[in-house]
């Protein structure tokens, strides 16, 4: 009898907790709230159709500054926090917890009609630092570099410069667009386009992806396979940030993401899964 | 959820906590070992890196400085200077009566605060702050009761390099020439706009050109003739390097112009406060430094400057009013010197100790620029400068350094800027760099 009751106290409560707190904010990275995120929240609703989201995706700097802020439950990035962000989080009481909640691979994509179909990472950072200007200085045909970048509050933006640039700046001839489909779509239109995207975004129409050569002779495209081995170069983990561990409805779609559903969904749209850690 | 993996933590932050503030942030690699080596996942590894910048941020000074993210770099550093100060000196006569000698000690000290900050695209900006607003020293002398001394702006620029051979610098900045201290003193920043330009010749050699337009009075332009006009040097100069295994030749021709205007209000140790007619200057100096002697960091340096004056008539007789009669123009200075460095000189035990030799014409140099110890910035002079230094500590020396000078020339008739007869400074000074 006393079990029952304890049950139904239980239940009474989390039922409660939902309904106190029935919406939830989650802003931040595009590349996870363009298409993943929302997904997966409907996904969630469907089993939840009390809960209402919030989803706002303007770049990673925005997810991480909300949770600072206390103004999302939930911060998505696609890059790391960065030392001076969660000094910033501290003297406001927050303690940033990351989550993995999928892997990335930032693909290198160009024009279709581009003859080019490999790039080595030493040409793909003068190509996009600038050091070089003009296709021919890659194997390509004559014409000059139309570079797409992501807008300086993206965390792709801040990951490729890691990546890919050694840190360096980018070309002052890189034009800075909003997501990865605006990166797609110009370089679908531009035959001398050549941007990065996230692996969701690869089969946009009229564009291809370059597979990089590296220091050990090997092509490799992004891919599940190359993501989750760590052998594709420009390979990252996405995150959830959230206010110290995750409780209540947080917790709970936390939970939902990195379980069997969500997890389904991160292979649907095109990222890879956290699998088995 | 998983649970936060507080042994490895423990590990981790440990050795990074434990080490140094830098080891924090630094301690990715060793994060990355450990998931490669399967003993974490990237979950944990994560978690790890969080904890380690939170703790870095919250437990170390350096995680509380907060910088603008278009730093790329920021360097801040000065020294402490504490100088007891020995000097002579004897003005020339004007009757045949000699003057006597004066005799004078000084307590000084100089305070040195830099401030250099580089970012991204290739600028830079910068700033120090020194004790004494006179151009060629920062020297304070303790006086007046135990009052409090002023600091000055010494420096503040902005630069902008947009190749790696091409740079720009604007502002008070350091001097972008190579110098001696024969016709500039070490103390001095130009202000205006400097550009150098740095051709590879392979390995380590180079051709640099160097330019610089420095505004050294400002006038106001109502007022007709020099008076009125802003007072520019603009100084051009080749500086070409090359190496012989580990000898170090530096040779650099250069020119400098001072445009027609009048000077006042200079506070410099000799100022010469008018005209700037009559200073086209033709410099060379250089060095030839026999590096890595008996296989240590130990060196010889022989170096030069020399300067001649193609104006130093005007400058002698129409600028300091000597009797063209009596004085001539004298446009040749010059200074020779030897030098040996036992170690680098940054570690404690370095110890260096140089002579050199220089004479100074009375229409040689600009008395507004040279070095204002030697001769208290007095022309017409020659003489020596021997200087010791010893390393206590990596970040501190003992420097002792004596000047000794005599005129060229009897007085014929008194200038400002040449009425020393003889001077001597003993210098002594503890410096700790910070």
């Amino acid at each position: 009898m006393k079990k029952s009751i304890s049950v139904l106290l239980s239940a009474a409560l989390l039922a409660g907790s939902l309904s106190a707190a029935d919406k939830l904010v989650i802003k931040g990275s595009d590349t996870l709230g363009a298409k993943l995120v929302p997904q997966v929240a409907e996904a969630f609703k469907a089993v939840h159709p009390e809960v209402a989201f919030e989803i706002a995706a303007e770049g990673s700097t925005t997810g991480i500054a909300a949770i600072t802020d206390g103004t999302a439950q939930i911060g998505m990035s696609s890059r790391r926090a960065k030392p001076t962000e969660l000094s910033a989080a501290l003297a406001k009481g927050v303690s940033m917890k990351p989550i993995i909640v999928c892997y990335d691979g930032m693909a290198v994509i160009v024009n279709e009609g581009n003859p080019l179909s490999q790039l080595t990472l030493r040409q793909v950072e003068q190509i996009f630092t600038g050091d070089v200007t003009d296709w021919s200085a890659v194997g390509g045909n004559p014409g000059s570099f139309s570079i797409y970048t992501r807008n300086t509050s993206s965390g792709t933006y801040s990951d490729w410069k890691e990546l890919a640039m050694k840190k360096r700046d980018y070309a002052g001839s890189s034009q800075k667009m909003a997501g990865n489909e605006q990166i797609a779509a110009e370089v679908a239109k531009n035959p001398n386009g050549i941007g990065y995207v996230g692996l969701a975004y690869v089969h946009a129409p009229s564009i291809k992806v370059v597979g990089i050569l590296g220091k050990d002779g090997k092509v490799a495209l992004p891919s599940d396979e190359t993501v989750q081995a760590k052998t594709y170069p420009y390979a990252r983990p996405t995150f959830f940030y959230t206010n110290g561990e995750p409780s209540g409805l947080t917790a709970e779609f936390v939970e939902y993401m990195l379980g069997a559903e969500g997890q389904a969904m991160v292979k649907k749209v095109g990222f890879v899964p956290v699998g088995k850690q | 959820m998983r649970q936060f993996p507080t042994a490895l933590l423990a590990l981790v932050g440990g050795i990074a906590l434990t080490a140094a503030t830098a080891m924090a942030q630094d301690s990715g690699p060793l994060v990355d070992l450990l998931v490669k080596k399967g003993l974490i996942n990237d979950q944990e590894a994560e978690e790890i890196r969080s904890e380690l910048s939170k703790d870095f941020a919250a437990n170390t000074s350096a995680g509380k400085l907060s910088l603008g993210s278009h730093l790329t770099e920021f360097k801040l550093g000065g020294d402490v200077r504490l100088r007891h100060q020995y000097q002579t000196t004897r003005d020339q006569e004007t009757t045949s009566t000699k003057l006597a000698t004066t005799n004078r000690t000084r307590e000084r000290f100089r305070f040195r605060l830099n401030g250099d900050f580089l970012m991204q695209k290739g600028w830079s900006a910068g700033f120090a702050l020194e004790t004494a607003p006179a151009s060629d020293s920062g020297n304070q002398t303790y006086e007046n009761g135990g009052d409090d001394y002023g600091l000055s702006l010494a420096r503040a620029y902005v630069g902008w390099q947009p190749r790696n051979d091409l740079k720009f610098v604007a502002g008070k900045q350091r001097n972008p020439l190579y110098t001696t201290e024969l016709s500039w003193d070490g103390d001095i920043n130009p202000q205006g706009l400097s550009e150098i330009y740095t051709l590879a010749l392979g390995g380590k050699d180079t051709l640099e050109f160097r330019a610089l337009q420095s505004i050294m009075d400002d006038n106001n332009e109502a007022t007709a003739g020099r008076n009125g006009n802003d007072a520019w040097l603009f100084a051009q100069q080749a500086v070409f390097t090359k190496y012989f295994g580990t000898t170090k030749l530096v040779v650099a021709p250069g020119f400098s112009y001072t445009t027609t205007s009048n000077m006042s209000g200079l506070t410099n140790e000799t100022p010469f406060n008018g005209d700037t007619i009559g200073l086209a200057l033709g410099t060379f100096a250089g060095e030839l430094e026999f590096g890595n002697l008996g296989g240590q960091a130990n060196s010889v340096k022989l170096y030069w400057d020399t300067s001649y004056n193609f104006e130093a008539g005007t400058r002698v007789h129409k600028v300091y009013g000597l009797s063209s009669a009596k004085w001539n123009k004298d446009p040749l200075a010059y200074l020779v010197g030897v030098g040996y460095n036992h170690g680098s000189g940054k570690l404690q035990g370095d110890w260096g100790v140089k002579l050199d030799y220089r004479r100074v014409g009375v229409g040689a140099v600009d008395p507004n620029l040279n070095d204002s110890d030697f001769a208290f910035g007095n022309l017409n002079q020659s003489g020596y400068k021997a200087a010791v230094s010893y390393n206590v500590a990596d970040f501190c020396s003992l420097n002792l350094a004596y000047f000794l000078t005599s005129d060229l020339r009897e007085t014929l008739k008194q200038s400002a800027v040449a009425k020393l007869d003889k001077s001597s400074i003993l210098q002594i000074d503890l410096v700790t760099k910070f």
